[in-house]
């Protein structure tokens, strides 16, 4: 049953990503003239803060729905490309393309291995948001809202953000791939709290 | 002559842009593509003998490298004084290693932590080899954090919650999900939720002012109307809050920076939308915007401190707002609010000067997520917890007084769809506000709190 979910999720996800560089609209040419296919590379281990220092390095950079590629320069390099269509090719991930290379996954859900992911690697990964949620592959669980911390996630049926601190007032700084106007960064958030969100982590942390 | 008034006349005829200052902050001014950033949760109240370590999570990888463990080598070293002045005392932070996050971390001395008004403390990182430095809090020895002791503390149990039990408000605004006139706009949820109306606030005569992000348009609702007048503002379309000051002044907090600058921007416009003036803030992600005793502040993170936006009247630079921040939030009665969440546990202190006049400790069988608001009503304080368990959420209004708890009560969530993180109340005279919104649109609801 949950291979059967996961065969559907990756089906709906290369479907939308089949679509891109067919895009008429848009014209960006972020995704043609940077990115690339190349093999991930397995790795041993990863730390926490070895993922938050992948992810930062996307922070400042832009948001593609169904995307995930983009460089390090600290700026939308596809800026105001239309909301909500995946097939502009414009720089950034979404949120669960940004987690699934944050957290080094592989596209075969049964394999809990790390894969480490080139920036400008093309990739978006099997699952959505919602996917994430439900504790979807092999390396997914879900943990508590109370149990988590620094680079867990909380997701939604919608969205999926990654803690990065806490803040003394309760609520969270939380790095995520945000939207069109947002692009990827760091901001205050009420996740928690919210019955929206459940909590998601990431499982064989080196620690 | 009021902050407000100077504000106008210094500034009318054209927006003044305040841009980033070159003084250390929180992102390391490196090339593009280093990451040196430290994340440091502040112990704001402690009790009498608690011990306090402090810790810093560091996060350093050297800009090209493509593997997120090809680690940068940090240190660092920690500011410490009793406060009420004097000079700080230098400790070395030590290296650990926390369920694989690496930490640069301290032990505060017991005499600190006993003595009677707490301790104030900076720390200064370096990336190994060189001249890369942090200051955490960024305002360093001008603006250090200040952690206080509390030693009379009231205990209030709030006990467990039901999720059931939702006290209804008045309502006194409402608008439909649309994009027509009398509508609030609703940012597509297809990729990434549901985003809309993304803040509010209300002034003294009962004006209701939604900030519909979507539009570009503050919609106001004057006391009992039942449409709202528009007011076109000049913003970036994204999720923002929103402070009207007592002259009718519009103040706007863009969450996301421009290309090449550390925070993103204040805007303030005149009650007609006229865009007055714009000033850049100090820090990646402030969280919400108020309007204090001395004008326009804005609650920052990473550092949490709140920082002034203007001073006298004029808007102040980044570095300016560093030097300048405060630990709690500054009271239009001349203290601080101070709030500490820990777990299940809220410790909250009302200051004046360097005295804690007024503290609590409040407890809940229900884990607390976020503080909405912590603010005074004459000696009683306001506060507003989320709530929550795994699949359920609320709001919990509590009234606190020298007794313990004066009134306390729930609300509903009304979170259908996401506004800015702390945009959910404001407290005018004795209501309480709430911006709310279900699939059909986004409202707002008065609480009449019952104290006298």
């Amino acid at each position: 049953m949950r291979r059967a979910r996961g065969f559907v999720v990756t089906f709906v996800v290369a479907a939308i990503l089949g679509t891109v560089g067919t895009a008429a609209a848009y014209h960006t040419r972020f995704v043609a003239d940077n990115c690339n296919y190349a093999a991930s590379t397995p790795t041993s281990y990863i730390t926490r803060d070895g993922s938050a220092a992948v992810a930062l390095r996307a922070r400042y950079e832009g948001y593609q729905w169904a995307g995930g590629c983009w460089n390090d320069n600290d700026r939308d390099d596809s800026p105001n490309d239309p909301r909500e269509d995946p097939a502009t090719g414009g720089e950034g991930g979404d949120c669960s393309g940004f987690t699934f290379k944050v957290w080094r996954e592989s596209l075969d859900q049964s394999s809990a291995g790390f894969e480490q992911w080139g920036l400008l690697r093309y990739v978006h990964g099997p699952y959505t948001a919602a996917a994430f949620k439900a504790g979807t592959g092999a390396p997914n669980v879900t943990v508590s809202k109370t149990a988590l911390i620094k680079m867990d996630a909380l997701a939604s049926d919608t969205h999926i953000g990654l803690i990065y601190a806490a803040n003394p007032d309760g609520t969270d700084q939380i790095i995520e791939a945000k939207g069109e106007d947002y692009g990827t960064g760091v901001w205050t958030r009420t996740y928690r709290g919210s019955s929206s969100y459940s909590g998601v982590r990431r499982t064989g942390w080196s620690s | 002559m009021p902050i407000a008034v100077l504000l106008v006349g210094i500034s009318v005829s054209a927006a003044a842009i305040v841009v980033g200052g070159a003084a250390l902050a929180q992102r390391s001014p490196l090339v593009p593509g280093a990451v040196f950033e430290a994340t440091h949760l502040p112990p704001l109240l402690v009790l009498p003998g608690e011990p306090v370590q402090l810790t810093y999570d560091v996060d350093c990888l050297a800009e090209g490298v493509d593997d997120a463990e090809a680690r940068c080598g940090v240190a660092g070293s920690l500011y410490l004084r009793a406060r009420g002045g004097g000079d700080f005392e230098k400790l070395p932070l030590q290296q650990a290693d926390a369920r694989g996050v690496r930490q640069l971390t301290a032990s505060v001395p017991d005499s600190f932590v006993v003595a009677a008004h707490g301790f104030d403390y900076y720390a200064e990182l370096e990336r190994v080899g060189t001249n890369d430095r942090l200051l955490v809090p960024p305002g360093g020895e001008a603006a250090p954090y200040q952690s206080r002791v509390l030693s009379n503390a009231i205990d209030v149990n709030i006990g467990a919650a039901d999720f059931s039990a939702h006290r209804r408000g008045a309502r006194v605004a409402s608008a439909r999900w649309g994009d027509d006139t009398a509508s609030v706009g609703l940012e597509p949820g297809r990729s990434a939720g549901h985003l809309g109306a993304s803040a509010f606030d209300v002034d003294e005569a009962g004006t209701v002012f939604v900030l519909d992000q979507v539009h570009r348009r503050v919609l106001r609702w004057a006391r009992g109307a039942r449409l709202p007048a528009r007011v076109p503002i000049s913003v970036d379309g994204g999720l923002a809050d929103l402070a009207v000051s007592d002259d009718g002044s519009l103040y706007v907090l863009e969450s996301v920076a421009r290309p090449g600058h550390a925070g993103p921007l204040v805007r303030r416009f005149d009650e007609t939308g006229r865009e007055l003036d714009v000033v850049e803030t100090a820090e990646r992600s402030p969280s919400q915007i108020r309007v204090g005793p001395n004008g326009p502040m804005v609650l920052e993170h990473p550092s949490h401190q709140w920082t002034p936006m203007a001073l006298d009247g004029y808007p102040l630079p980044p570095n300016e707002q560093r030097r300048r921040a405060t630990t709690g939030r500054p009271l239009r009665s001349g203290g601080e609010a101070i709030v500490l969440r820990t777990g299940n546990e809220l410790r909250i202190a009302v200051t004046s000067g360097d005295h804690i006049v007024r503290s609590w400790r409040l407890t809940s069988a229900t884990p607390l997520a976020e503080v909405q608001l912590a603010e005074a009503i004459g000696p009683r304080l306001v506060v507003v917890v989320r709530t929550f368990t795994e699949s359920a959420d609320e709001f919990r209004v509590v009234v606190l007084d020298q007794h313990g708890i004066a009134q306390q009560f729930s609300v509903a969530s009304a979170d259908w769809a996401e506004t800015a993180p702390l945009s959910r109340f404001r407290l005018v005279g004795r209501s309480l506000y709430q911006l709310g919104s279900n699939a059909t649109g986004a409202f707002v609801d008065r609480y009449d709190l019952e104290v006298r």
